[in-house]
């Protein structure tokens, strides 16, 4: 790489395929992760800071920072749903690893990417692996961080298929629509990635028995954990492979050219049965009348993706290590 | 595919006819334009199918190869239909092309809001019957609001104030019955269980209505052929929702979840279906019965076209829906469970399970009927056949 690494914090509730996206960042010469910032999604949030600690003690990497993130939404919603019938009841397909010895910095998740953004205005990307709300925290705390900050990528939303927690609504999304709302409509420079991209994005029985038989260090330690994450899939969608969600959003990070993207205005609904739809609105169309999604920042959202190009990327990289 | 199949019944059943009875029947079969319709039928109805033969065997040249009105009207092959609707400039070219087709027995025209208010739509209904010489036809009137109350959304920038492009069309003579479309549709089908077919081009309040007051309503309706949402793609009246739906959400939902038998068509399908401006000079330059006030009217939604989706023509979201009806086979459809959104910005969104996830806890999809939604259309061939419909002389 001729140019510096791209500067990254990742914003994640891992969660195995946040453990392969993790990987896969510190894998990545093009990227530089200045930290982790956790929240509740996959996991509840302290189970996340745990468990981000753990992969960086696993990666020898804990020169890096994780900052813990907001324990409720962002109207303090308490109820959380967590996905633990997906990712283990230890996030990590139920290995039972010893608790790490590190432990997270004393700033809070949203304090630490105020400061970075601050530290380097326009040079940090997000990789946001959960549910928004530290973000949409960090957007409240410093009115100026939407401009600061570098890139937003978001794993969340489902653009016209339906969702995963329900047949409305994606999972990030859900876990806090509210907050998913105020980032889209934030005027930050945000790319989503939904559903309808990253359920192309297949690792299959036969890629993980490649992973396992090779040499790479974070590949043996993802083949360990992914059990949960198999079944899962073989319940849920009868296929025999796993949805790469996490690490398609670095693979963003890393080489945008694997996407392309549509521009538009994304929108949230928070009520009703539909509680987390995304609505992607993209000018296509002239209304006769003013809509919730007049006159709102656009975001640019991923239409296709190299699947093939893309699970070769993150199979190499693994393998790697 | 049902169509092949009772195509290949039909003429199984014709060979067991009389020499004379055939050539009739296959003339009368050949010259229908509701060809494949009268096909779905034999499944539908055989035993009345095999009456009909009798009849004919008695009496061969009842059958009527002009389909004008009359002379078949007891006819038990002919499809009993409803139109609910809200006319509209593609309502009227819908209820025109009903009206020429001769398999079809319209019992009656309810009439809701949407395009326009009530009481328009309930004058035009009566009006587009009587310009067809159909004043036979009961013009049931309909609930001027949606289940919540208030006043209704019109769109009178698509259809003109007049809801027919505002070309000075005069007052019906006739009037609406005493009847309103609720109580109209509950009698309907019930003195016709399983016969009675419905047409909805509206918000579907009145069939709301309905299937509250009456809960056998839902099972004894034959089919309801939805024009309504847009399945996994932008609205037309906000990027969430399509306006029929979005005229009545609570009862389009109550609808969706009666356990009718329901086709919904979505704008996904109706907009890939247009009449381009050379379509529609040729149709104003042809023979057909209707073609010159049709193309009238249509001038006012053409321009809206233009302007609103850069379409230099009309899409043909009501007469896709009829040809729904008439002509299953030009459509595909995927089955499943729709809910409508009643609150919040994405109010009047329908929202279709795929059924390709199988999920771990219940959801407000979950334990009820699912319904086919339109998926794919032979584009070409309903527009041919909407254009056939509106050439006939």
């Amino acid at each position: 790489m001729a140019d510096s690494p791209k500067k990254v914090i990742i914003d994640t509730d891992p969660g195995i395929d946040d453990a392969m996206a993790i990987f896969l960042a510190l894998q990545s010469p093009e990227l530089e992760v200045l930290g982790l910032t956790t929240i509740f999604g996959n996991v509840y949030t302290t189970l996340s800071t745990r468990n981000a600690l753990h992969l960086l003690e696993i990666a020898g990497r804990t020169d890096i920072p994780v900052a813990e993130g907001s324990h409720v939404t962002i109207t303090n919603g308490t109820k959380l749903r967590v996905a633990d019938f997906v990712h283990g009841i230890d996030g990590l397909g139920n290995q039972n690893f010893p608790p790490p010895n590190g432990k997270p910095v004393d700033q809070t998740a949203t304090a630490f990417l105020v400061e970075q953004a601050n530290l380097y205005p326009g040079e940090v990307t997000v990789v946001a692996l959960g549910p928004l709300t530290n973000i949409a925290l960090a957007l409240q705390l410093d009115p100026g961080f939407q401009k600061k900050i570098g890139k937003i990528i978001i794993l969340g939303g489902a653009f016209f298929v339906n969702g995963n927690v329900n047949p409305a609504a994606e999972a990030n999304i859900f876990g806090d629509p509210e907050a998913a709302d105020m980032v889209f409509t934030s005027g930050a420079d945000v790319i989503v990635l939904g559903l309808n991209v990253t359920h192309q994005v297949v690792l299959t029985e036969a890629d993980r028995d490649k992973l396992a038989s090779s040499d790479g260090k974070f590949a043996k330690y993802l083949c360990k954990i992914m059990d949960v994450y198999f079944s899962y899939h073989k319940d849920s969608y009868e296929i025999k492979g796993v949805y790469l969600h996490d690490p398609a959003i670095v693979l963003a990070a890393v080489d945008p050219s694997l996407f392309t993207y549509t521009e538009g205005v994304v929108r949230v609904q928070m009520t009703g049965i539909t509680r987390g739809l995304t609505i992607l609105y993209n000018n296509q169309k002239r209304f006769g009348e003013v809509s919730e999604w007049c006159d709102k920042p656009t975001v640019k959202v991923a239409v296709t993706v190299d699947a093939p190009a893309a699970v070769k990327l993150v199979m190499d990289r693994l393998i790697k290590s | 595919m049902v169509g092949q199949d009772s195509v290949q019944l039909k003429k199984t059943k014709l060979m067991v006819g009389q020499d004379s009875v055939q050539q009739n029947e296959l003339k009368f079969w050949l010259s229908s334009q509701l060809y494949h319709f009268e096909v779905v039928n034999v499944i539908a109805l055989p035993i009345q199918l095999l009456a009909f033969m009798e009849t004919k065997q008695t009496s061969p040249d009842m059958v009527d190869l002009n389909g004008e009105a009359g002379i078949l009207d007891s006819s038990p092959q002919r499809e009993k239909l409803i139109i609910d609707t809200d006319p509209g400039i593609d309502d009227a070219m819908t209820i025109f092309m009903a009206f020429q087709s001769p398999g079809l027995e319209i019992l009656g025209l309810t009439t809701i809001f949407g395009n326009v208010f009530i009481e328009d739509a309930t004058r035009n209904a009566l009006l587009l019957c009587e310009m067809a010489g159909r004043s036979d036809v009961p013009v049931a009137e309909g609930s001027a609001e949606p289940l919540k109350g208030g006043t209704p959304h019109i769109a009178d920038f698509v259809h003109g104030s007049d809801g027919l492009g505002n070309v000075n069309l005069p007052s019906p003579s006739t009037k609406k019955i005493e009847k309103c479309a609720s109580e109209f549709l509950i009698e309907t089908v019930s003195q016709h269980p399983g016969e009675v077919s419905i047409l909805a081009l509206g918000p579907l309040t009145n069939l709301a209505l309905a299937i509250k007051m009456d809960s056998t309503f839902a099972s004894k309706v034959k089919r309801i052929v939805i024009l309504g949402g847009a399945f996994f793609s932008l609205g037309n009246i906000s990027p969430a929702a399509e306006a029929n739906i979005y005229g009545d959400p609570e009862a389009a939902d109550v609808v969706f979840t009666s356990g009718a038998n329901i086709n919904v068509i979505g704008i996904n399908i109706t907009t890939q279906v247009k009449l381009t401006d050379d379509d529609l000079l040729e149709i104003r330059e042809s023979k057909g019965k209707y073609a010159q006030v049709l193309c009238d009217m249509c001038k006012f939604y053409r321009d809206w076209h233009v302007m609103s989706d850069g379409v230099y023509g009309i899409f043909l979201h009501d007469p896709v829906s009829f040809v729904a009806l008439v002509r299953p086979d030009l459509f595909t459809y995927k089955s499943g469970v729709v809910r409508v959104e009643t609150q919040g910005i994405c109010v009047g969104h329908t929202l279709m399970d795929q059924g390709i996830k199988k999920w771990n806890s219940s959801n407000p999809w979950t334990g009820y009927s699912p319904i086919s939604v339109a998926w794919t259309v032979k584009v070409d061939e309903v527009t041919n056949y909407v254009k056939d419909l509106l050439r006939k002389p």
